[in-house]
């Protein structure tokens, strides 16, 4: 269930990262002064990262159920969207890197949910 | 309305925040450090450490018969007995019982005495571990966060009720006056002064908003027949106690048949439970032992639902016999259960633990942040006349010196809870008196002197100390028992909780020193840039 939960932890972070990157202030701490992301970007970006939080919510029902599930999920929001934050400020590029680590995570997740 | 929404809920933001910010942050650190209360009050009785050493390997039934075998001697006409078996979060045996209470004996007395009729055992052994040293623990952390002390438990009540009221009201407001909520969400920009304690303050509160109301409004909720008894009072007239019997399942006692019976063999129930639930019972309760109406009360272990009712199962205690599965709860019961269990969280593994700790904490930042925040703003009216060596108002020196007595003092005062329980006498009178004493007078102290000198030297001092006592704690446990954090780090798992929580203090000690550290640099930085502000009134914490 632990794997579970690190995929859910891993598909927080990278749905907060996904919406994050195409938010104007970081962008343009990412690709530099000025610079906006396109619309289709954006929205491909931003469908992503919903997503990668909807399938959080999941990997969160499967590992701890539907009464416990819901408020393991919130905690690992909260800790995904301080990892962002945090990093977004200090390495904002490694934020763009580290999104795509959600699509292991959801590979392995839907595995494990669907198994 | 002249101003906006916005505007004036910007206003009852600040007020309602402010006025009860610093008994929040006794709350919040209080609750916080309660969902370890357990693993607090083991750390705190040195003495039950050698037993817990060796996981246990007896079963659930075994523990149980072990446990009435010793109460069938010390307490035979007890009134009723309680068993904790060992599961994840508690390695011993722990038992206790109350007797009939004598006439004319005050609650006081009955209490005292209740103190008194328990023992442990170790598992492994079967026989009795060494008399623990007479500590609340992690209980007084608990009690403290919503009975306060040095005051009846009603008033405490009455007093966090308003400060818990006070925050859902904060909470609320805070998330309306918002303006750039979701612009701002994930933005944290440090060295720009107040613009920096705003986004700590928003990233605080705003990411872990959920836990924030959850924790506000389920607050509020496990005391609402205290704070609404309006509709008990029109509906049950004086009798509330009538109301919690016919409400609360288990809430019923038996009354004793006053006829001897010999109590059935708790064993086999033990096993049927653990059939019927896949899991071991983690208490028994037994009501009337050795009468012909005796009881006997099994509960099911915390961890599948959110509700703190878990599930019993009753069995008669002179036949043997399986009266009854599990009461069902009306609904509404069942969502209070479901409210107040999300509180104290009691359902929690390890890692979800860990994720309500760490929420904890970020409430207490938020706390912390607002209140700093609103010294910051307000300092910045008095620019022109502390540029000409004036003096700040006496709003902002009383908030500054109640600041530092409360976010650096009370690291102090938990610090000096701890070291009060190893350095105490173990024998002394009196004694769980005096570990909250030295409390509260390490939290006088500091909060007087804030108020005497709110200066930034002061916060330096005060958040140094605090470093020193927290991260000293793994030291001092080292000095004064066999069981130093090497021992439970490659010793079994029994001793894990020792070892955690040493290394819990030890990280929030280096961070107080961090922050000691941070503003000494930022003194330096200023001073080498030529400004030797008025000492006494040099903003304490604006960012150079």
């Amino acid at each position: 269930m632990s794997i579970l939960i690190l995929g859910g932890l891993a598909l927080a972070f990278s749905g907060f990262a996904a919406t994050s990157i195409t938010m104007d202030r970081h962008y343009a701490d990412i690709h530099g002064r000025g610079k906006e992301a396109s619309r289709a970007t954006r929205l491909r970006l931003r469908t992503l990262g919903w997503t990668g939080l909807a399938l959080s919510f999941m990997a969160c029902i499967g590992a701890s159920g539907w009464h416990i599930g819901p408020v393991l999920w919130c905690g690992i929001l909260s800790l995904a969207a301080w990892s962002v934050t945090l990093l977004l400020r200090y390495h904002p590029r490694k934020v763009m890197q580290g999104a795509w680590i959600g699509l292991p995570a959801a590979l392995l997740t839907a595995a494990l949910l669907l198994r | 309305m002249k101003e906006g929404l916005r505007q004036s809920m910007a206003w009852v933001h600040t007020w309602s925040g402010l006025l009860v910010c610093w008994l929040l942050l006794l709350v919040f650190m209080g609750g916080t450090a309660a969902y370890y209360k357990h693993e607090i009050t083991f750390w705190m009785k040195p003495e039950l450490h050698q037993a817990a050493d060796a996981p246990s390997r007896v079963t659930p039934a075994e523990s149980a018969t072990l446990a009435v075998r010793e109460l069938q001697q010390r307490a035979p006409n007890a009134n009723a007995w309680y068993l904790d078996l060992p599961h994840e979060r508690n390695p011993l045996i722990y038992a206790s019982w109350t007797n009939p209470p004598r006439k004319g004996m005050t609650r006081e007395e009955r209490r005292a005495a209740f103190r008194t009729q328990n023992f442990t055992l170790d598992p492994m052994t079967g026989e009795k571990t060494a008399a623990p040293r007479d500590t609340r623990g992690g209980e007084f952390l608990y009690r403290l966060h919503f009975d306060l002390y040095y005051m009846s438990a009603i008033w405490g009540r009455w007093i966090v009720g308003v400060a818990s009221m006070c925050m859902l009201v904060a909470i609320v407001s805070g998330v309306i006056t918002h303006k750039r909520i979701f612009k701002d969400f994930f933005t944290f920009r440090p060295k720009k002064g107040q613009r920096s304690w705003l986004d700590a303050h928003n990233a605080s509160a705003v990411l872990a908003l959920p836990f924030h109301l959850m924790i506000t409004y389920t607050g509020i909720v496990t005391l609402m027949f205290m704070y609404m008894p309006a509709p008990t009072k029109a509906l049950y007239g004086a009798e509330q106690n009538t109301m919690f019997s016919e409400v609360f399942p288990n809430a019923e006692r038996v009354k004793p048949a006053k006829e001897f019976a010999p109590l059935a063999d708790v064993a086999p129930m033990l096993v049927q439970a653990e059939r019927a639930w896949g899991a071991a019972p983690s208490r028994v309760v037994v009501i009337n032992p050795n009468d012909a109406h005796a009881r006997i009360e099994l509960h099911r272990p915390a961890g599948q639902q959110l509700s703190n009712i878990e599930p019993t199962m009753t069995f008669d205690g002179a036949s043997g016999a399986l009266l009854s599965g599990p009461k069902a709860m009306s609904a509404s019961l069942d969502a209070r259960a479901a409210i107040y269990g999300l509180h104290v969280a009691h359902f929690a593994d390890p890692l979800l633990r860990a994720l309500f700790f760490m929420c904890g904490l970020a409430g207490t930042a938020m706390v912390a942040t607002g209140a700093l925040l609103w010294g910051v703003k307000e300092r910045q009216k008095y620019a022109k006349v502390l540029a000409k060596g004036g003096k700040v108002g006496f709003g902002v020196r009383l908030v500054d010196a109640l600041n530092i007595g409360a976010i650096a003092g009370l690291p102090i005062a938990f610090a000096a809870y701890f070291w009060a329980n190893r350095l105490l006498p173990v024998e002394m009178a009196a004694r769980t008196n005096a570990e909250a004493n030295v409390f509260f007078i390490a939290w006088g102290l500091a909060a007087l002197l804030a108020q005497i000198r709110p200066t930034r030297a002061m916060w330096r001092v005060q958040l140094m100390l605090g470093a020193v006592l927290m991260a000293g704690i793994p030291v001092l446990n080292a000095i004064t028992t066999d069981t130093h954090l090497g021992v439970p780090l490659f010793g079994g798992p029994g001793l894990r909780p020792v070892a955690a929580f040493d290394l819990v203090v030890l990280a929030l000690g280096l961070l107080l020193g961090w922050a000691a550290w941070w503003l000494g640099r930022k003194a330096n930085k200023q001073a080498a840039a030529g400004q030797p502000a008025n000492r006494a009134q040099s903003a304490p914490l604006e960012a150079a």
